[in-house]
């Protein structure tokens, strides 16, 4: 704890809150308020990891969570920022991507033969012979992993908010906060993001003015100003991952994604220091000025001892005078330009009688054996990128390097905006941003203080005026007239390479050239050959480098070079942040419980739940089956069949609509009656079939498949958009609970329970339809026979479906009624040969393939597939669906999609097949060739395990084949 | 009163029975009859009722779907309306407290939902349904009454915390300021479809949901859910009630 600076130092930590943490297994102190990077570094622990490629030891770049160097491994996660990540009590930290330990990484010894892997060598060396490529890659893969993922980690919870305001601020430094408190002035409804737990960006750790004293004053101002602001939401702690359409922003914060929408975007994302290129610049020891300034502003770390700072801009010289002003002793400043335009800052570290040679470099960094750098190779300029044949060895164990900067571009050119590459300034800049997109601060390439503050107030007078809640006058932003801090070529070529470009992916100077001697010139090849800028960072340390040494190697500008798409999401996020809460709605009958509570085993059909059998622990599945069909058969049984579609038609022209939509006849139908409703699409394919059902002349009541309902329902309203028949349709699915009471006792039990139908056979006969009440329930009869035996299909109002299951029950108990589920439904409904579209129909089955041309009147002028089904029966038919009968009992049952075959050759495939307990036999349903489509064909299908099962075509239906029992 | 004097009353008295009667069952409700309908009183778990209309106040969540509701649509529904003393919004996605504080809501030109009032002093749901019994099923006149009481279920979402809620599950801005007193919005709630209707208990902040019945019990938890972090829980209906008479 001694080795942290006294406050003002750290103004992020809280000294009096301790805390404990292992690295490595080592015993780490730091404060609440520290990071794991930040609490290391307090530790003298500087190598934090190794790097993706050669297992290079690397330590803190940005202190910015901005780079790959400080990714660790945590037991609950991988590729952790360790610059980013708050430590906490008892946590575990380890390094990742090592073979041995973090200290001695034998992957290490990768980096000898650094010069036999040049870039796309895996791509030139691993895809000979063919299938190597399978051999090679998962020891390429294991050798290049990131971090273990933890599989049995249970998700945590994560969700998502929608939020709505007139205008966001991304980046939360000088700019962002003065464009929020001058928007705040017009909006009511400000939105202030920033990715760092704290706001203030620079203000808290950049030195703006000689004494260093002006940011904090001004920082506290604004501060004060922003929390007494009622206008203002201030989100810390929450990355702004992308820009959408209309300003749809999706930031993360913790656990949650936040949905928000905003009229205006006002982007201060700032600008990302950037790296110079020497050899060993990836070292322990070498890092961002910038990063330098947080350790010791943010965190009260010294960074080093002794201290080199290379510099570009006058920045590195206030660097410098903090590092000094902290008891580090500046070893040297070495400025690339030869003639420095010096400001105040610069100025009083000259006065300071600090070290400075200019219009030199920093050649290469050195490290003696060691984890950190111990010295620099300093060397003069001779030309761009030239440096003499001889220098001075400076001896230091911290490098600061201030050589420029990009703007953090990302949102700005997600939203259309363009970067171009000043010549001039050495930098990039952003123009043409969308309407209701704005840029102010070092984003748009401002960096003296006054002109960043100027410009954001400005943006934001423009907001308002545009939002109508203000009518300012804009005045003209100052601009300064001070140099830019970029220079132009900090790249310094080696004889032994280790210039890093890009760290994330351990690519150098030679690569990028070599990727352009390969013939990948422009920009988007050079980074998928060679993946600079693929790794964690998203080339935010790299695509300017990169840019320029394209541009140089393929004789062109930076400009014309440019960088590569800059896509979402801006910075790493977890999986669970996209995937969010997951919502999987579910349709439940009133009946629901009363399944459960009987035993019911549930089955998913689309949202909807049923029950597919009724369990009984004395009782196989099959034998509960086998009982609940001998149940149906024998006495009455009892089925909840409310999540069959349910649409209302109602008008004059409801007729003619059904009458033009399904394709039978439906003009003539008797009031009182049910028919058959079969429905083909205009190539004439089957895709539903119900019965409607006509209680009144105006009014009809059509059923649907569980699954076809909505498609059904949607598709009776697009056609009638066209037709503009008279007619009003209602999906009326959820609002009906229905049962099937199916069985030679159903008349019997319905009749202790209704009261005001007559229910006879010759006055509510097969295929009839009633309004009655039911248990006292107002209730729609329907004398339908999916399942063969006497049955009605009992439709009551939704709410009542419980105390009607319940009423039905009570009365067939002296009956033995049994509920009985779906499974048993389709066995009994194979035994009648009754086809269920979806399983025994497909993409092509037209009616006549499913021998379904009774339910095909030919006698109307239209319906919806009737030419095409037309033409078809001109045809010959290719296949069709026929019974059969398994001619071997023991044989192993068919199962749907097995497929019929003939000499060897695959002719048609099973769409259902059972054990019948009624028949006793095995039966299905297979499409066959007409050649051997007749009754007592024989046919043969590969069954379970390959094995060849000889069947039968039988005659349909197999049960009841003169249909009396259902007329009873 | 506390809750402790509530007469107890089970839910399957009644032959029709909210989809979510057991959710309520396994909070421990109290029930109470109201006409031929079982509704939710009162949670007792939760404390006294002067704490529930507290809950209420905040983040309260209550099944209405036993009260009667009832729906139409066609040409002729406006104005048929209109011919029983109905007012009818101009706009559609708005809603309109009637005199008798019944809630008639205009879906789209040609269609029309009306909820009975909280206090039942209203008997205009049964009234028009019982008109449309007499006067149009013959269905030749552009009017058809919709099966609401079956086909939605019937939800409140009540206190000032209520629109934090709403954004954790739906994209529409229905905060106060956005979405003001007789707003309809017919949106996804929870990847359900849903109507959400502004309607305010006095000041307290009310927001009716009406949802596919046969997903009930996924959207109650899901608001349940999402509720937590603001301490919201269910409510029963005299709490509601207590706030809508309370001027």
């Amino acid at each position: 704890m001694k080795s942290r600076l006294p406050a003002p130092y750290g103004r992020l930590i809280n000294r009096q809150k301790p805390i404990q943490f292992t690295f490595e297994n080592r015993i780490i102190h730091g404060f609440s308020g520290d990071t794991i990077a930040s609490a290391l570094m307090a530790d003298k622990q500087y190598l934090l990891s190794r790097s993706f490629k050669y297992h290079r030891p690397r330590g803190i770049l940005t202190m910015a969570g901005q780079d790959a160097n400080t990714l660790v491994q945590l037991p609950s996660s991988p590729n952790v920022l360790a610059d980013k990540q708050a430590i906490e009590d008892g946590m575990q930290v380890t390094g990742q991507n090592y073979t041995g330990s973090l200290i001695r990484d034998w992957g290490a010894l990768l980096g000898v033969f650094s010069r036999f892997l040049p870039v796309g060598f895996y791509y030139k060396a691993f895809f000979k012979p063919r299938g190597m490529w399978e051999k090679w890659a998962p020891l390429i893969r294991k050798k290049a992993g990131l971090g273990v993922i933890d599989q049995s980690l249970k998700p945590a919870y994560h969700d998502k908010q929608y939020k709505f305001f007139d205008v966001a601020v991304i980046g939360g430094g000088p700019a962002g906060m003065q464009a929020a408190l001058s928007a705040a002035v017009g909006a009511t409804e400000v939105l202030l993001v920033d990715e760092n737990p704290y706001l203030g960006g620079a203000l808290n750790y950049s030195r703006f003015d000689s004494d260093g004293l002006y940011a904090s004053g001004l920082l506290q101002q604004l501060l004060n100003d922003i929390a007494a602001n009622p206008n203002i939401t201030v989100m810390t702690d929450a990355v702004c991952n992308g820009w959408f359409a209309d300003n749809w922003l999706p930031i993360v914060k913790g656990n949650r994604l936040f949905k928000v929408r905003v009229a205006h975007t006002i982007l201060c994302t700032g600008a990302l220091e950037q790296p110079a290129l020497f050899h060993n610049n990836d070292l322990p020891g070498v890092m961002m000025s910038s990063a330098a300034q947080r350790l010791l502003h943010l965190y009260g770390v010294k960074p080093g001892s002794k201290a080199v700072i290379l510099t570009g801009n006058n920045e590195g010289y206030g660097t410098a005078l903090d590092l000094q002003d902290a008891g580090v002793t500046i070893q040297a400043i070495i400025d690339l330009r030869k003639n420095p335009d010096y400001d105040d800052i610069a100025i009083t570290a000259v006065k300071k009688g600090m070290r400075i040679e200019t219009g030199q470099a920093v050649y290469a960094a050195q490290h003696q054996g060691s984890m950190r750098i111990t010295s620099v190779e300093v060397r003069k300029l001779i030309s761009q990128g030239i440096c003499s044949d001889h220098g001075e060895i400076i001896a230091c164990d911290l490098l600061c390097m201030s050589v420029g900067y990009t703007p953090a571009y990302q949102l700005a050119c997600q939203a259309g905006a363009q970067l171009s590459y000043d010549d001039a300034s050495a930098m990039f800049t952003i123009t043409n941003c969308p309407d209701k997109l704005h840029l102010a601060g070092s984003v748009n390439s401002l960096w003296a203080l006054k002109d960043v503050l100027s410009e954001a107030t400005n943006v934001a007078h423009q907001v308002t005026n545009e939002l109508g809640t203000t009518d300012l006058v804009l005045e003209s932003p100052i601009r300064s007239s001070i140099p830019s801090p970029n220079h132009p070529w900090p790249i310094f070529a080696h004889p032994e390479g280790k210039e890093f470009v890009d760290f994330d992916e351990d690519l150098t100077i030679a690569d990028i050239i070599n990727a352009t001697g390969d013939g990948y010139e422009h920009i988007q090849l050079v980074k998928r050959y060679s993946t600079c800028g693929m790794g964690p960072s998203q080339g935010r340390h790299s695509a300017l480098a990169a840019a320029r040494i394209v541009a140089a190697a393929t004789n062109r500008t930076v400009a014309d070079t440019g960088v590569t798409t800059a896509r979402p999401p801006f910075s790493a996020e977890q999986l669970g942040q996209s995937a969010g809460r997951s919502f999987y709605p579910a349709r439940r009958s009133n009946i629901h419980y009363r399944h459960l509570e009987a035993g019911a085993q549930m089955l998913q059909a689309g949202a909807w739940y049923r029950p597919a059998f009724y369990a009984n622990k004395n009782l196989s599945t099959q034998d509960c089956i086998n009982h609940e069909v001998a149940n149906v058969r024998s006495n009455v049984g009892l089925v909840d069949v409310s999540t069959l579609g349910g649409l209302e038609l109602r008008g004059p022209d409801a007729g003619e609509f059904l009458n033009r939509f399904y394709t039978f006849g439906f003009i003539k139908q008797p009031v009182g009656k049910a028919r058959y409703a079969l429905l083909t699409n205009e190539a004439g394919v089957v895709i539903d079939d119900g019965v409607a059902c006509r209680f009144n002349k105006n009014h009809f009541y059509v059923t649907a498949t569980t699954g076809g309902a909505d498609s059904v329902y949607q598709s009776m309203l697009k056609w009638n958009a066209q037709w503009q028949l008279d007619v009003d349709i209602a999906n009326v699915t959820s609002a009906y609970c229905g049962v099937n009471i199916a069985g030679p006792n159903a008349r019997k039990v319905l009749e202790k329970v209704c009261f005001d139908i007559d229910l006879s056979a010759q006055a509510f006969p097969y295929m009839g339809v009633r309004c009655g009440l039911v248990a006292t329930i107002p209730a729609r009869l329907l004398r339908v026979g999916f399942v063969g035996e006497l049955g009605y299909e009992i439709h009551v109002p939704q709410q009542y479906g419980e105390a009607l299951w319940d009423a039905i029950l009570d009365a067939g108990e002296e009956y033995s009624l049994k509920p009985f589920g779906i499974e048993a439904q389709r066995i009994l409904r194979l035994e009648k040969g009754h086809i269920i579209v979806g399983q025994d129909t497909d993409a092509m089955s037209n009616p006549n393939e499913v021998q379904m041309s009774w339910a095909v009147s030919r006698q109307k002028p239209f319906f919806i597939g009737s030419r095409t089904i037309s033409e078809l029966e001109k045809q010959p038919v290719s296949r069709t669906l026929v019974g059969f009968q398994i001619d071997d009992k023991s044989a192993p049952i068919p199962q749907e999609s097995h497929l019929v075959l003939s000499e060897n050759q695959m002719v048609g495939r099973v769409t259902s097949c059972c054990y019948s307990p009624t028949l006793e036999e095995v039966i299905g349903l297979a499409y066959v060739p007409p050649e051997i489509a007749s009754e007592g064909d024989s046919i043969i299908i590969k069954s379970t395990n390959g094995v060849l099962v000889a069947a039968t075509v039988t005659k349909v239906p197999f049960y009841d084949p003169d249909a009396k029992r259902q007329e009873l | 009163m506390t809750k402790q004097e509530t007469n107890i009353i089970a839910p399957t008295l009644a032959t029709r029975r909210s989809p979510l009667y057991r959710r309520h069952l396994q909070y421990q409700a109290h029930f109470k009859q109201v006409g031929d309908n079982i509704v939710v009183d009162s949670y007792p778990n939760e404390g006294a009722i002067n704490d529930e209309i507290e809950i209420a106040k905040s983040m309260g969540l209550c099944d209405l779907s036993t009260l009667d509701r009832t729906g139409f649509k066609g040409v002729g529904t406006p104005q048929w309306l209109a011919s029983q003393s109905f007012k009818v919004p101009v706009l559609a996605n708005t809603a309109e407290e009637q005199s008798s504080q019944s809630l008639l809501i205009k879906l789209s030109a040609q269609e029309i939902l009306v909820l009975s009032d909280l206090l039942f002093l209203s008997e205009d749901v049964k009234r028009l349904y019982q008109k449309a019994v007499e006067n149009h099923q013959s269905y030749d006149q552009q009017i058809y009454n919709l099966p609401r009481n079956d086909s939605h279920c019937w939800l409140a979402v009540t206190g000032i915390n209520a629109t934090e809620l709403f954004s954790k599950l739906c994209a529409v801005d229905l905060r106060s300021h956005k979405f003001v007193q007789g707003a309809v919005a017919q949106t996804s709630l929870a990847k359900t479809n849903a109507i959400i209707i502004r309607h305010d208990l006095n000041k307290t902040p009310c927001f009716y949901i009406l949802s596919d019945i046969s997903g009930a019990e996924f959207l109650w938890d899901c608001l349940l859910d999402a509720m937590s972090e603001f301490h919201g829980a269910p409510v029963g209906l005299s709490a509601l009630q207590t706030l809508a008479s309370n001027q």
